[in-house]
Formats: C-alpha cells, structure tokens, sequence
C-alpha cells in the first residue's frame, strides 16, 4: 500500500531519537511564549508581596529578605528561560489518519491519535490566552490516557484545525 | 424458568417479604407505562444506616452523659430517632419520585429525584453491562439493585434500588435482550457454568500475591525484632503492616468468592460475592483490553489472574472507588488460555515473538529489564514487563486508542523510550518500557497503521457499511493550511 510506504519514508528519516520532527510538522504560536511569561509574572506578583514582607517585617535580618530575593530571581529566570523551551517543544502533524502531537523537554511524549477514535475536540483559552490572542485545542478519545492537547495557537488556526479533526473524525468514526 | 438457581434457595425469591402481601404500588404501572421500584426499597435504604445510627448514639451518649447524667442518653436516642425519621421520610419521597419504563423508542428510562429532577435515557443499542448486585442489607429483604450501564462519559449508569431479586433478573434479561434486538419476553438466556474458582484456591492465591506475601514476612521480621529488642512496645507497627494485608486479603476474599464464570448468549457471566453476590454480564466484543498477571509465589501452581478493560466499566465505579474489572481472579494457565480465547478468539500468547528492551535498559530498571518486550501479530499488541509480578497485556489492534511514545530524562541518556498503547479506562495498562528510542517510534507509527487496517477490516464496530472499502482512497478534504 502506498501509504504504508510513504509512513516508511518517514521512518527511514529518523536515526536516532523517537521525537525527531519531519516534513508536516507546525510549530505552535511563539504568542504562548508572552502568554505563560504573563501569568508566570502575575504569579510572580504574589513572591515579590512575600519578599517585601521580610524587609518590612522588623524582626527578620536583612540577609535573610536578600537571599530569598536572590533564590526568587535565579528561579524567575530559570522558568522565564524554560518557558521558551518548552512552547518551542510543542509540535503537532495532521496526517492523512493520525494527528501526532509532541511536546515536552525533561519529559517527552509523542501521542498518535487516529481520527476515527476521536470523541471530541475542544478548543479553550484563558482570560489571558484572549487576550493574547492564543487558544488550546485538545482531542479525547475513549482513553482517559491519551492526553493530546495543542496549546499556543491562533485562534482562527484553532477553529480551522477543531473543523477539519472534526469532519475527518466523522469520516472516519469508528465504535469503541 | 428454564435456569435452576443452585446458589439461592426458591423461598428466597418471590414475593417481596414472603408474607403474601402485595404492597401498594409494586408492579402498578401508570398512565405512561412507567413503573416504580419496590415499596420496601425506603426501608432497605434506612436499614443500611442503621450501623451509622448506632455509632451516632454511642458518640452522642458519650458526650451527653457525662454533661446530663442518664437522662442524656434518652435525649441522644431521641436526636437520634428524629434523624432516622427525617432519613426514612427523605427515601420514601426518592422511592414516591422514582420511576423506570422502556418509552416508545426502545430506550430504558429512569426519571428521579425529589427535589432537583433528573430524566435519564439509556440508549440500549449503546448498551455496556447490565449488573444485578445484592448488597448485604438489601439481601436481607431479598432485594437486589440493577445498573445499567451504558457507552459514555463519566456518569452513563442508571441505578435502581431496590428490586426483588427474581424481578431484577427479569428486568436485566429484557434490557438485555431488547439491546440485542431480540424479542424481550424470552426468560433468562440459559447459562452454561465454564469454570468456579473454590474458596482454598482463592484464599491461598490471595495470601500468596507479592505484595500481600511481602507484608505479611515484614510482619513476622518486626514482630520478632521488636519483641528482641524491646519488648511488646513495637508490635504496633506490626499492627499495621501485619493488619492490613490481612484486611485486604479478607475484603477480596469476600468479593470475590465463589467466582463462577459461565457462559450464555448475552455473553460471559460472572457471578461473585459472598456479602454483596454480583451478577456481572460481558456483552461479547466490549472486552477492550486483557493481562496476565502471575505474582511470584503462584508460579508453583501455574496460576494466573486476568484483568480486563471493559468499556465504560472499571476506571472508578459510582462511589469513585477504583474498580477492577476481573475476569477471573486465579486460575490455572489452561483455563485462562481458554477463558481468553472466548474474550479474544484465536489469541495465542505463547506464539508472539516478543521483541525485547536493550541490554542497556538494565541501567534504567535493573530488576524488570530482562522480562520488558512488545510484540505484536495481525490483530493483538502485547507488552510484557514485572520480573516480580509477571504481567502480560493485550490489546486487540481494533481497540487502540491512540498511541504514545514517551521519554524520561533517564531514558534519553540512555536512549530509550517508551510505547504506550491507549485503552479505555481500567486496569490494564499497556505499555512496552524502555525500548530502543528509534525502535519504539517505529513500534508506535506501525502500531497506528496496524490499528486504522485494524478498524477498516473489524466488523463489530460501526463503520458506515459499504463506504469501508471505498473510505482510505477517497476522503483528501481541501487544505487550508
């Protein structure tokens, strides 16, 4: 079959690692990059409050409020950095029976999902996804397990892509 | 009655208390046709608080005794008495609101509630199980409650509470049989009785499961140290590890005995239980995925347990507890095999060649390494692992999910990964560990291939008939991107 030959092209092109990307494959939106930096920043709001409580605080020595601002910095860079890794992890293919999606730096997953064994398609965003402008598409199938979503995209890319998954699906519905 | 019933004698059955009363309401059907549950379910529903009600006595009395003298213990059975009042009035209006009817559709129908209303409707053809489960209050009454489960999400089950036994059987044979399309005012599909597991092979089998043997000798090393080293102070830890193993051994026990399997044209019935008996009916091809689990210490007798994903069962049951699904909870190789040829017809576990994990996963799991392997035939996958606890689960092809390839820091300085194959929730997980990192992302692309052949060739399930052929070729929808 000629399908299973061009699936075979595409293995023949990967060496060495399972999560190699290929011909096909979108990246998501470099918008969720600002939108997690966002809320990282907001959350962040609530360690800068904690950390001018031990200044204020007449009790606590001055090098204990330093050495926590300093651990607070140190990580807000970490995650700020890691966050730019981690979007740029994230990866999705739409093939003629499948979706792949990848993601992942530390962890790294690669889920398969045929169309005919998606349930159904959600399309999401947070008040801060709005307002940035990025949206979250994720598949269920019958398996609590399969855990596919994209996050990071346009929304009009979003509603494209929940369209057409939902039409192949319905072409290609299967039972459990 | 074409079927005997061994297990239960017959003045068991019949008619509700066995006083020849016929309550009002029992068996009347309203202007829609819609019928009630028994009259008696309230009471069941109070009786099995009634341990609760003590328990709120003595902790109430406790405390008003000691502030009031014994005059305190008349006022806790008072309060105590008010609240039981207040909980039987409460179910006799859930029993007033409750009614169950098959409407003009075919569909089974449950419309509850008292206060806030909720209509249900079970489309049958979406049938998954149909249980007949007696817990121990309701067997007092000779009362039995049927659920009815069908394909869906969290929440696709219907119960009812209470019915007599012989009438929630009949109900459960018409559900049944309306599902499959057959007339329902045939009696109950005769059973063929296949395997009984007995009470000795059940009870050894449980006390010799790796985690359960593993305890109970960790308990015997603490008691013989503590009571060494420092006499009698350190048995409470033995208490524990020692206590409960044993409870948990006994609560399966009791769930599980007399395990029978039978066979009839529903499907594989199991029947369990000795405080709740269950009645348990697998439609044929709802069986999603199947293991073999063989601890350590049953190797001796050749024993197996099988665990099974069915869909829509199993993951957690209505309380949220994790249920696991079993088809059988010991048996010898042989029945299993044959037990799993009924589920999987032409399963053969022994002819797969399994492909198994790299020399170097020993880095990553030193115990396990030498048992991980996946393999796969023309309508199964099967991964093995557990060096311990050796588990086998299968998958028929047609039954993925979906495919997922995984891979922690650990195994990509190793470079391996991970192949999961996705079933519906249970038990069974299936999923080939620390293979090669390459190999298991082609294990996984051909697996997809493997599973969509699997789905276009497969019957069972609802393709639209006649666009199967066709389907692969022709379905190219315009791009947008």
């Amino acid at each position: 079959m000629g399908r299973s030959a061009r699936y075979a092209g595409q293995m023949a092109d990967r060496t060495d690692t399972a999560f190699t990307w290929t011909d096909g494959w979108t990246p998501v939106s470099p918008k969720l990059i600002a939108a997690r930096r966002l809320a990282l920043g907001l959350t962040y709001l609530l360690v800068v409050a904690g950390v001018v409580l031990l200044f204020v605080i007449p009790d606590v020595p001055r090098l204990v409020g330093w050495i926590t601002l300093g651990v607070a910095l140190v990580a807000l860079g970490w995650l700020w950095w890691l966050i730019g890794r981690r979007v740029r992890s994230f990866g999705y293919a739409e093939r003629d029976d499948d979706l792949l999606v990848t993601s992942g730096i530390m962890f790294r997953r690669l889920v398969i999902v045929p169309y005919g064994r998606m349930q159904l398609v959600d399309v999401k965003a947070g008040p801060i996804d709005r307002w940035l402008g990025v949206t979250t598409v994720q598949l269920h199938t019958a398996a609590a397990t399969t855990d596919a979503s994209i996050p990071g995209l346009e929304p009009d890319v979003a509603a494209d892509l929940r369209d057409r998954l939902a039409r192949r699906g319905e072409q290609r519905s299967a039972g459990l | 009655m074409t079927t005997p019933e061994p297990s239960r004698p017959a003045s068991n059955v019949g008619d509700d208390l066995g006083l020849g009363l016929r309550l009002p309401g029992q068996g009347t059907l309203d202007e829609r046709g819609r019928r009630r549950v028994h009259p008696v379910s309230p009471v069941v529903h109070g009786a099995s608080s009634i341990p609760i009600g003590i328990i709120l006595v003595i902790a109430f009395s406790t405390g008003a005794v000691s502030q009031l003298g014994a005059g305190g213990l008349l006022v806790s059975a008072g309060l105590v008495l008010l609240l039981a009042v207040v909980v039987t009035a409460w179910n006799y209006l859930v029993w007033r609101n409750t009614w169950y009817w098959f409407d003009a559709d075919g569909d089974f129908r449950v419309d509850s509630g008292v206060i806030t209303k909720r209509q249900r409707r079970l489309q049958l053809s979406r049938l998954q199980t149909v249980d007949v489960a007696q817990p121990l209050f309701a067997r007092v009454f000779s009362m039995a409650e049927l659920s009815v489960e069908v394909a869906g999400g969290n929440d696709s089950r219907a119960k009812l509470r209470y019915l007599p036994l012989d009438e929630a059987r009949a109900l459960r044979n018409e559900v049944l049989a309306r599902a499959a399309g057959v007339r329902h005012d045939v009696g109950e599909a005769p059973e063929a009785p296949i395997v009984t597991v007995t009470p000795k092979d059940l009870a050894i089998s449980l006390l010799l499961r790796s985690a359960t043997a593993g305890l109970l000798l960790m308990t015997a090393a603490i008691v013989v140290f503590t009571v060494l080293s420092s006499g009698w102070g350190g048995l409470g830890v033995a208490l524990i590890t020692g206590g409960l193993p044993i409870l948990l051994v006994i609560t399966e026990f009791m769930k599980y005995f007399n395990f029978t399997v039978s066979e009839s044209p529903d499907g594989l019935r199991l029947r369990f239980g000795l405080a709740k008996t269950e009645a348990r009916t697998v439609p044929p091809g709802r069986v999603q995925a199947v293991e073999f689990v063989e601890p350590l210490l049953w190797r001796r007798q050749g024993w197996v347990r099988l665990r099974l994903n069915i869909a829509g069962v199993g993951g957690s049951d209505s309380n949220g507890n994790k249920e696991e699904t079993v088809l059988i909870p010991v048996a010898t190789r042989e029945v299993a095999d044959a037990l799993v040829q009924r589920v999987f017809p032409g399963l053969d576990t022994s002819a797969l060649a399994w492909q198994a994990a790299p020399d170097r996963s020993r880095r990553r799991s030193p115990i396990q390494w030498r048992r991980l392997a996946v393999a796969w035939d023309d309508s199964v996958f099967a991964a093995r692992r557990g060096r311990i606890t050796r588990r086998v689960a299968v998958i028929p092809h047609v039954r993925t999910q979906s495919v997922r390839v995984t891979q922690g820091p650990w195994e990509r300085a190793l470079d391996l990964a991970s192949v999961h194959v996705d079933s519906t929730p249970g038990p069974v997980r299936i999923s080939g560990f620390h293979l090669d990192a390459g190999r298991a992302r082609e294990v996984a692309d051909a697996q997809a291939v493997r599973a969509r052949l699997g789905r276009a060739a497969d019957r069972s399930i609802r393709w639209a008939a006649g666009e199967v052929a066709k389907e692969p070729s022709t379905h190219r929808e315009p791009e947008t991107s």
